[in-house]
């Protein structure tokens, strides 16, 4: 059952329908920054209630673990005025099959930006960081411009508004590495270091950016307080699935008619978001799986889906994850043991190389499945990747061993024949005697 | 006190301690590359895993929580947890690869992915037999490989500086090395370059790795990967004693090991001393061994032609015998122990001559506060400290020129290569010279020339520049026999359970020379003088016993570690 | 240039190159010194201006030799060492030099299964080169990319960390190549939410020269 409610009408909000709404002056004059004027020159909102606030509203981070905004912006410890504090917003979007941040970036820019100040004044924060992937260089380009404009508007940085509220935001570069992403990596990037994952605890609330209280946000999640502080959390928690509540960009690519970023609440049924809004299989071809968000979700079979909905509780029931909802949907002609061995090729590329199992593993997996693409793979060579993926998930600094381990164990567990198929009769099965062959 | 629980058995704890490092204090054997107690944590091998759960605790109440028999409830963590990035909290319970089936798979699981490409060179690679990975992978390893891929080919036999040379292929990314030259030695010389699996470590184009710290890196890394150009391929591991004494290069007395082979020191490495030099020894003091090898004096002589060891004695004696005590000079050194010293002193007093003087060897600019030091002798403070004090070239100079001195008594130095004067302008005066060397520039004007045993031959005390006393022990021996040498010298297992009739017994490379201690009571027995002692531990009794600045020093509170000594004022 | 997995061998850089940038060249501009000191002003320390600053060498001299980054390194004050292993971890800094256009063709996960590969191969085969490879005029690099972000309007590639490609065909491959050998950069293309399109009838940007729609990928030929 659908938990998006009545989905074919549903007006959008993160990206409503208004013609140049990244401008300014269109922003502002459709409410934007309101919510921030509100909380800055009202007696209504200070730094607990704004928490408050997005804790009531349900919001769940939208970078992929889906950890508790307000929860998460709770932990950071009490001010101290000599201590900086700083706030990430992960603009690095490099998941493969995930491209609704940059779309967000491009047609609502202020709302991130608003977004960020809002959670800054509830964290009690005097910088921002948005980290950027260094190939959206025209986005940053764009988004740096918006930003200028809204600190010559007074929106950003002194005595925002008039307030006591001062707040900068810096827009960081990346330059092509997908660990970035990766909250603690993405500090390090920011030092000016190599971007090399740091382990937990401390967690950035403790030990952040240069060693101060700093809070990680995917910059969806932040876009979503204006929301929150104007509607109210209640209204936010009614949309969607009430468990992980909200809009939410879906990301839908692969073999359906019409791909794409759209905007629908959570808990939309995926045969409604593949054959309704994503305009059915491409080519009347039948749907064969679903990866739901982002390469290291576990694939689901399509006889897999019914009644699932993109929300967290239903994807795990299912035997996936929500990730960044970006979804790629496959079709009945779809080599899964290819497929299978791009991915791993890319968590090879992308392992950042310090620890031993996620260094050595992904390249492991990518050498075991190159091998069975090409038809030269043995059976036992299946057991051996379920065998690696055991030894490189819970074991290293951070998750991207397990994120390059979970596909080849649910690809490989859902499509076992598919991959058997590929690899060399065992000679058992051929009827071969051994003992004299 | 706060407890910790590891395998079943309860420690109890101070303050804030790392698990690892706890672990390994106590007797449990933990597998480890990356954590090295001198540097950040990056907890990058995997290879420390252990399971650690913590009382569970009544969430109104904060009580802990306690089975039906009263036992606390303990939750483990969900994911094994690297302990060297672990702080210990009262309560904790630990399991490591002892108790742990998880644990011990865990380690064979990252030890298996640690050799897939790995070149598994061990007949050829200098590390072999004291490798880290060599002994966890043989002792918690798998059995064999199910690595069928090409290995990743990495650069090999890179001179990553003069002194330090890179297999790429051996190394594991632990990142010690790099972290030593960020947090330790602050050269900021190495790098890890690339990503992922083609990660290595580098100098930055035109960079050297040339520090005058970087040999420390080799001894850090837990495998092949950074060996010594000097030594490489030079002498395996087992083949070599090794002694713990201290570094005769410069006033630090940093605590290091001397590796001999066939009576010849084959290289310096550091030793743990918290209290002098840490974990490190800087490069100069590794590479200065050549003296102990090279140039040595076979056996004492008189004007030059080689004599028994009683002419010699008698020789000596002979040249002092009649001398109005003001008219000899007797030259201590800060080369020489303090045992040595103490003696040449005595020996001065009984002959009512002058107090020794010593020349310093300082060279303005050389230390760095740390290692390194100005002076680039290693006893200046044990002279002072015995009332033995700094004279200059020019002063000794100006006393030769005035014809003050008829005999010129010189312990284990060289004024003509300090600059006193040339060795012909000696030829007026007797000299007896006991010397480490045959380069020694003042054994021309030698009457009487008496091999010495250097610190590494000999047993003594030095005291270093901030007033640390320590013991030296024989790294190797010398011709003849001597038992407290013998006693002391460290030993390999050849040597250990060997006899002279065994073949790889060795006895080249003796050098006949004898140590202060044995010389200087020699030649005062001929003299008259009574000077009996047991061996170089009594003199440092008496010592300790009669000088306040040596106050403690006895052999047994030095130990391997040295005491500190009270500060006199006195700077040497 | 064969896959690393098939030839798994890491290189060493020359480690006592000869340096490619004039002397008299090597130096920023009083402005590029400037806006370096502004990125510095915004991170509690210059080292997290590396990155940026490593950007705009590279846009200034094409690609970052030793020298390069020593300058940088130089002008925000932090060891030459950092400078290079951050520039030598991420894949978007050129360590040596490229063609005019790196042709950075993405080939993972929704582009390998909308014909991310065949696209490659066109290329490769059109330029005669290999992925990793550079064209006798040094005027293309083609490359193998990794998700570049824009997985709903796949295949698609990137032009020398620059403008994007959307929704790649042979035709446009060909007319592209055309248009760079003349210098003419394709404008920034701004992709249309399908919501948009139902809802205002297009793009909502009326400041973009160039829009395209989300369209279906094309059936991949081939998937590696
Ligand atoms: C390997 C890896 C890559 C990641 N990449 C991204 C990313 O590109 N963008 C992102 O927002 N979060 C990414 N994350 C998740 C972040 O670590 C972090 O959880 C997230 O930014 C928190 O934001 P949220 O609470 O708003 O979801 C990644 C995590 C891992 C382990
Ligand atoms: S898991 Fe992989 S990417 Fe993450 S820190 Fe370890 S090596 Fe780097
Ligand atoms: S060379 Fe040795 S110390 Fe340096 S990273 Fe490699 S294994 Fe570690
Ligand atoms: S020693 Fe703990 S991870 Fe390396
Ligand atoms: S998969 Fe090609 S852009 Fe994402």
């Amino acid at each position: 059952m659908s938990k998006a409610g009545d989905w074919r009408n549903y007006k959008r909000v993160l990206l409503p329908p208004v013609k140049d709404l990244h401008k300014l002056d269109v922003y502002e004059a459709n409410d934007g920054y309101s919510a921030l004027r509100e909380i800055l020159t009202t007696d209504k909102w200070n730094p607990t209630s704004v928490t408050d606030e997005v804790k009531k509203s349900g919001l769940k981070g939208r970078g992929g673990a889906g950890f508790p905004t307000g929860l998460k912006w709770s932990f950071m410890p009490p001010v101290d005025p000599d201590v900086p504090r700083y706030l990430c917003c992960n603009g690095d979007e490099s998941e493969p099959g995930t491209f609704k941040d940059r779309q967000l970036l491009e047609y609502n820019p202020h709302s991130v930006f608003e977004g960020m100040l809002i959670a800054s004044y509830a964290m009690s924060i005097k910088t921002g960081f948005l980290y950027i992937r260094g190939e959206f260089a025209d986005w940053i380009t764009h988004m740096e411009a918006e930003l200028e404009k809204a600190y010559e508007k007074g929106y950003v940085g002194k005595n925002i508004m008039g307030s006591d509220f001062s707040c900068d935001i810096v827009i960081h570069k990346g330059a092509g590495a997908y660990i970035c992403g990766e909250e603690s990596s993405l500090m390090n990037s920011l030092e000016g270091k190599r971007a090399y994952p740091r382990i937990k605890p401390p967690f950035p609330a403790q030990k952040g950016v240069w060693g101060y209280p700093t809070t990680i946000n995917n910059v969806e999640t932040p876009a979503c307080a204006p929301l929150i502080i104007r509607n109210g959390g209640d209204w936010y928690a009614g949309i969607g699935a009430e468990a992980h509540p909200g809009p939410v960009l879906y990301g839908i690519s692969g073999h359906v008619n019409r791909p794409g970023v759209y905007e629908y609440p959570t808990g939309m049924l995926i045969t409604d978001l593949v054959n309704e809004v994503a305009g059915g299989m491409r080519g009347g071809k039948k749907l064969k799986a679903i990866v739901p968000g982002g390469s290291s979700t576990p694939v689901l079979r399509a006889d897999m889906i019914d009644g699932v909905t993109m929300d967290a509780d239903s994807l795990r029931e299912a035997g996936s994850m929500m990730g960044t909802s970006g979804m790629l949907i496959m079709d009945e002609d779809t080599d899964m043991v290819s497929f299978l061995r791009r991915i791993t090729h890319f968590y090879h590329h992308e392992s950042c190389g310090q620890c031993t199992p996620c260094r050595e593993g992904t390249g492991w997996l990518e050498n075991i499945l190159t091998r069975i693409d090409e038809g030269e793979g043995n059976l036992r060579d299946l057991d051996l990747l379920m065998d690696l993926c055991s030894q490189m998930e819970g074991r290293t600094v951070c998750a991207l061993a397990d994120a390059a381990a979970w596909p080849v164990r649910y690809t490989i567990d859902r499509f076992r024949d598919e991959f058997e198929a590929k690899c060399k009769p065992s000679l058992v099965a051929s009827g071969v005697d051994l003992a004299t062959a | 006190m706060p407890t910790i629980t590891i395998d079943n058995q309860t420690f109890e704890f101070e303050g804030q301690q790392g698990l690892l490092q706890f672990c390994l204090d106590n007797g449990v054997d933990l597998p480890h590359f990356c954590y090295h107690p001198a540097m950040s944590a990056p907890a990058n091998c995997r290879q420390c895993l252990v399971e650690v759960g913590m009382p569970q605790r009544d969430r109104a109440t904060g009580e802990v929580n306690t089975d039906d028999e009263g036992n606390p409830v303990i939750q483990f963590m969900p994911k094994l947890q690297t302990s060297c990035s672990m702080q210990m909290s009262d309560g904790m319970v630990v399991k490591t690869h002892r108790s742990s089936e998880l644990v011990k798979r865990a380690q064979k699981d990252t030890l298996e992915f640690l050799l897939i490409n790995h070149p598994l060179d061990c007949p050829i690679c200098d590390q072999a037999g004291h490798c880290p990975l060599q002994n966890q992978a043989y002792k918690h390893g798998p059995e064999g490989s199910r690595f069928e891929f090409e290995k990743v080919h990495k650069p090999k036999h890179i001179d990553l500086g003069p002194r330090v040379v890179l297999d790429g292929e051996r190394c594991i990314n632990c990142t010690r090395c790099v972290r030593f030259t960020r947090e330790v030695s602050n050269s900021d010389q190495l790098t890890i370059i690339e990503r992922g699996v083609k990660n290595y470590p580098m100098t930055p184009p035109g960079v050297d790795f040339d520090e005058p710290y970087s040999m420390n890196v080799i001894d850090i890394c837990p495998v092949g990967a950074l060996t010594s150009k000097e030594h490489r391929f030079k002498a395996r591991i087992w083949e070599m004693s090794k002694t713990a004494s201290i570094s005769t290069v410069g006033a630090k007395g940093s605590n290091c090991y001397y590796w001999v082979k066939d009576n010849q020191i084959m290289k310096v490495t550091p030793r743990t001393n918290m209290d002098v030099n840490e974990f490190w020894l800087a490069d100069e003091e590794r590479l200065a061994y050549s003296t102990f090898n090279e140039n040595r004096p076979e056996g004492p002589t008189v004007e030059g032609a080689p004599v028994s060891w009683e002419m010699a004695w008698k020789a000596a004696a002979d040249c002092l015998k009649g001398v109005e005590g003001s008219r000899i000079l007797f030259l201590g050194s800060a080369w020489a122990t303090v045992e040595d010293n103490y003696l040449l002193a005595k020996m001065a007093d009984a002959l009512g001559a002058p107090a020794p003087v010593y020349l310093p060897h300082v060279e303005k600019g050389h230390g760095d506060g740390w290692l390194q030091t100005d002076d680039r002798a290693p006893n200046a403070q044990g002279c002072e400290r015995l009332g033995i004090h700094a004279t200059s070239p020019e002063a000794i100079k100006a006393r030769l020129e005035a014809g003050e001195v008829d005999v010129l008594y010189v312990m284990e130095d060289d004024p003509v290569a300090s600059g006193v004067c040339s060795a012909s302008d000696m030829s007026g005066i007797k000299v007896v010279l006991h010397h480490y060397n045959t380069t020694n520039q003042t054994l021309e004007a030698a009457d009487v020339a008496i091999p010495a045993a250097t610190a590494v031959e000999t047993v003594g005390t030095f005291v270093n520049v901030d007033g640390h006393a320590q013991r030296l022990r024989p790294a190797k021996a010398i011709a003849g026999v001597n038992r407290t040498l013998s006693m002391e010298i460290g030993k390999c297992r050849a040597d250990r359970h060997g006899t002279p009739f065994d073949k790889w017994y060795n006895e080249s490379n003796l050098v006949n020379c004898q140590p202060g201690w044995v010389a200087l009571p020699a030649v005062a027995a001929e003299i008259g003088l009574e000077m009996n002692y047991k061996g170089p531990k009594q003199i440092m009794e008496e010592v300790s016993s009669s000088n306040p600045a040596f106050s403690g020093a006895t052999y047994s509170a030095m130990g391997e570690l040295g005491v500190r000594l009270e500060s006199t004022g006195v700077t040497a | 240039m064969a896959d690393f997995i098939k030839n798994p061998v890491v290189g060493l850089p020359d480690r006592k190159p000869e340096p490619v940038i004039p002397a008299d060249q090597l130096h920023f501009s009083e402005a590029e010194k400037t806006q370096i000191q502004t990125w510095i002003s915004q991170y509690p320390s210059a080292d997290g201006a590396v990155m940026r600053a490593l950007w705009l060498a590279q846009e200034k001299f094409g690609f970052l030799p030793p020298e390069v980054i020593q300058l940088v390194a130089d002008e925000l004050g932090i060891p030459y060492t950092n400078a290079y292993g951050v520039a030598t971890f991420y894949t978007q800094y050129f360590k040596e030099k490229k063609g005019t256009y790196v042709l950075d063709v993405c080939t993972c996960f929704s582009c390998q299964l909308c014909g991310g590969f065949d696209m490659l191969h066109y290329l490769e085969e059109k330029l005669g080169v290999h992925k990793g490879e550079t064209t006798d005029d040094g005027v293309f690099t083609v490359q193998e990319a990794e998700c570049l972000g824009a997985c709903g309007s796949a295949p698609m590639l990137q032009i020398t960390n620059g403008a994007y490609v959307h929704n790649l065909t042979k035709e446009k491959i060909d007319a592209l190549v055309d248009a760079l050998r003349e210098d003419k950069m394709p404008a920034f293309t701004s992709v249309t939410l399908p919501q948009d399109e139902d809802e205002m009838g297009g793009n909502r940007r009326t400041d973009v020269e160039s829009t395209e729609t989300y369209q279906a990928g094309p059936v991949s030929e081939t998937t590696r």
